[in-house]
């Protein structure tokens, strides 16, 4: 018997083992290159995977987050251009309680400057039911209905809710979307609570013809449009404010969104030219073997006794 | 002396044809499984001197003594201890692939994920009916792929049971087999050709037997094999010509277990021992993918009742069912969907419910313990793969030192062909030369 006996079936065997797994090492290669992903299923690499995941819903929620801000800013941009239209008229509404103030004027003067203060009350009341992206009341809080109502003598009713809501930005952050109609519309003047649409309506109606002095009562009526048209300027820097902050937060979401795509790449990504370089290593590899394996294959006795 | 010398020649040209035709057969099953070389041992036939005629020679020729089985005991029993643990862990691996596909490709995480983010896209305005059906309809979703993960996990399971009862089956018949070859074995003659060839079945299924279960073997002198199953301490699986039935039990979880002549016994290793291993954690998946179902049914519908939907109505559940398998949504129309607090009327753009729905949610973490399942589930697989890599090339090494040492080597076989040939033609060549001396003889005038 020989020292060494090498079966014929033992070498068939550990051919076909060494050409088969280098065959499935180069499909998997081929796999990854081809999807562009390194894992096929979450067993490739369990911990990748499930950060992967993680991403994946963050990712998920940035996308909702952004849609959020983007309302917020749109309604903020809204209710910011409604309280310059605001200042706009509360300007104008000064200038004519100046004028008015004027003992020189005649009561038929007085009387349309009144009745032009009647028409910018009925602006502002239109101004301040302004609707938002969604439709709802711009300075109505959370109401579903207008924010301002009339009543019978004509004077604006607020109806809407307290606050206006809170929205998501994502990590805990969140915004007001708006501004409630008394929020810039009803101050005190000290410790008085005064009501501007209030104050116009009845200067307007002072104006034409009810107050015995009406030039008295537009000088009266100053220092609330002053204090009117702070108070709107103040709103309008909140607001200002808060589209300063959704300008942040969308801008840090978006550092974090392309950090987190990064790492996705990293983890989850085909390295394709080291992944090219290996496949080419094991083609070159098996290549060989399968050339080998030929030749060896080839080699028997019978072929040679005759 | 001369019709000795042609007696000794025939029997030189028969052991040569003997020796050609082992080596015939060699050559014929070079490929067969579980078919060990055969080789010829021969032995001489002479006679010792008897009293008074010491110094006679008395030359009878060659015989054939035995028909050699060149099988190595260690190693055949090497491959069938690697294999067992080769396929024990090749069974596990595959059951669990299965139940990471069921859970994984089936998409609950995402579609969990999809849920929250339509919660929290309806907070942007919680009285708009395309953002309310979006809710509904992820809801949807997310309760039928918890039922399609739960429906896959369970044929998986049925999977699994199937082909761990097709392989206790086949335990028992191997099993009867072995015993009946044990019996064949009393009557064959030693060094025959045909207990060769019942010692070459007997390992044969041995061999498969050991696919599927553990196989503690003790040979006795006469190659009849004791096998026994769990250690070398469990009971007896077939002893002499008796096989002692195997048979495999499914417990209320569909988990199973195994029993031999009546008494519980565990596989040690094995395809069947593999796939009740799956099958244990399985039902283990199983239970954790109806906890978090049934987390996010108590979460979701606790918030509905504390709320009021659209129309001003108290909150409804929105899930029905009580886990995976289960779990449905309760309604179809999104103004269901209790967003505002208690107490609020009709058309309320109040979200305070809607926030409440959506910490409870995010408190309850469904995303993360389906994550965490998951996680498990893949490291598990991850953890077999490399298992059965080692044990796989543990058992192809075995494998092949076996067949390395057992196999037919072609060169070997090609080298015995051309000697054995020179034999029979030199025996051939000893009886012409006896015809010579014998006419020799008779020419003498």
């Amino acid at each position: 018997m020989a020292l060494v006996y090498n079966s014929t079936s033992a070498f068939y065997e550990r051919s076909k083992l060494d050409i088969r797994s280098l065959r499935s090492r180069a499909e998997g290669l081929q796999q990854q290159v081809g999807s562009g992903q390194r894992l096929t299923s979450s067993s490739d690499d369990p911990v990748a995977a499930s950060r992967l995941r993680t991403l994946a819903r963050a990712d998920r929620m940035e996308k909702v987050d952004t849609t959020n801000a983007n309302r917020a800013a749109a309604d903020l941009t809204l209710a910011d251009a409604a309280l310059s239209s605001f200042a706009d008229f509360l300007t104008r509404a000064r200038e004519l309680a100046i004028k008015a103030g004027n003992d020189t004027l005649t009561d038929d003067q007085r009387a349309a400057i009144g009745y032009e203060l009647e028409q910018i009350h009925g602006n502002l009341v239109q101004i301040a039911n302004s609707r938002d992206s969604a439709g709802h009341a711009l300075f109505g809080g959370e109401t579903t209905g207008d924010a301002y109502t009339l009543d019978s003598s004509g004077n604006a009713v607020y109806g809407g809710t307290g606050s206006s809501g809170e929205l998501s930005l994502g990590d805990g952050q969140t915004v007001t979307r708006g501004l409630t109609g008394p929020q810039f519309l009803e101050f005190d003047i000290d410790g008085t609570p005064t009501d501007i649409m209030a104050t116009i309506k009845g200067l307007a109606t002072a104006l034409q013809g009810t107050a015995s002095d009406p030039a008295q009562a537009a000088r009266d009526a100053l220092g609330a449009l002053n204090a009117g048209i702070d108070a709107v300027t103040t709103g309008q820097t909140l607001v200002g404010t808060r589209l300063a902050w959704i300008d942040l937060t969308t801008e840090r979401r978006a550092n974090l969104s392309e950090l987190q795509n990064t790492e996705k790449a990293d983890i989850g990504g085909t390295d394709i030219a080291s992944t090219v370089a290996e496949l080419q290593e094991l083609m070159v590899i098996l290549e060989a073997s399968q050339a080998s394996f030929g030749r060896l294959a080839g080699l028997s006795l019978f072929n040679q006794l005759r | 002396m001369a019709s000795d010398l042609i007696s000794i020649a025939r029997s030189g040209v028969q052991t040569a044809r003997i020796a050609l035709d082992v080596t015939a057969q060699n050559i014929a099953n070079a490929s067969t499984e579980g078919y060990v070389r055969r080789s010829v041992q021969l032995g001489e036939v002479a006679l010792a001197g008897t009293r008074d005629r010491v110094s006679d020679m008395s030359f009878s020729g060659v015989r054939l003594s035995a028909v050699v089985r060149n099988a190595d005991a260690f190693r055949q029993s090497e491959v069938r201890r690697t294999g067992s643990d080769a396929s024990r862990a090749a069974a596990e691996l595959t059951g669990l692939e299965n139940i990471e596909t069921a859970v994984e490709q089936t998409g609950v995480h995402q579609s969990i994920v999809n849920f929250e983010a339509s919660l929290e896209q309806l907070a942007a305005n919680p009285i708009d009916p395309s953002l309310r059906a979006a809710v509904v309809e992820d809801a949807r979703t997310m309760a039928r792929t918890f039922n399609i993960a739960a429906t896959s996990l369970d044929s998986v399971g049925q999977g699994l049971r199937f082909e761990a009862a097709d392989g206790a089956a086949q335990v028992d018949l191997l099993a009867k087999e072995l015993a009946r070859v044990n019996t064949s074995l009393t009557r064959a003659r030693d060094g025959g050709s045909d207990k060769t060839v019942l010692l070459d079945k007997r390992d044969n299924l041995l061999q498969q037997l050991s696919e599927y279960v553990d196989v503690t073997t003790t040979i006795g002198g006469d190659g009849q094999v004791e096998v026994r199953i769990g250690g070398p301490t469990g009971p007896q699986l077939v002893s002499t010509g008796t096989a002692y039935g195997f048979a495999m039990t499914t417990a209320t979880d569909g988990t199973i277990g195994f029993t031999l002549d009546g008494d519980p016994v565990t596989p040690l290793s094995g395809s069947l021992a593999g796939q009740a291993q799956a099958l244990t954690k399985l039902a283990d998946v199983r239970a954790r993918l109806d906890t978090i179902a049934a987390s996010v049914i108590t979460t979701v519908n606790a918030a509905q009742a504390n709320g009021v939907a659209l129309d001003g109505t108290a909150g409804q559940p929105m899930f029905t069912g009580t886990g995976a398998g289960n779990i449905a949504i309760a309604f179809g129309d999104g103004k269901l969907i209790a967003t505002a607090p208690a107490g609020a009327g009709a058309n309320s753009r109040d979200p305070a419910n809607l926030d409440a729905l959506r910490t409870a949610f995010t408190n309850a973490d469904a995303t993360g313990w389906m994550d965490a399942l998951l996680f498990d589930v893949s490291s598990s697989v991850a953890g077999r793969k490399i298992t059965l890599e080692a044990l796989d090339s543990i058992a192809s090494t075995a494998r092949i030192a076996l067949s390395a040492q057992a196999g037919v080597d072609l060169d070997q076989e090609a080298v015995n062909l051309v000697r054995f040939q020179q034999a029979f033609q030199a025996s051939g060549r000893v009886m012409q030369v006896a015809s010579d001396l014998f006419d020799t003889l008779i020419g003498i005038r």
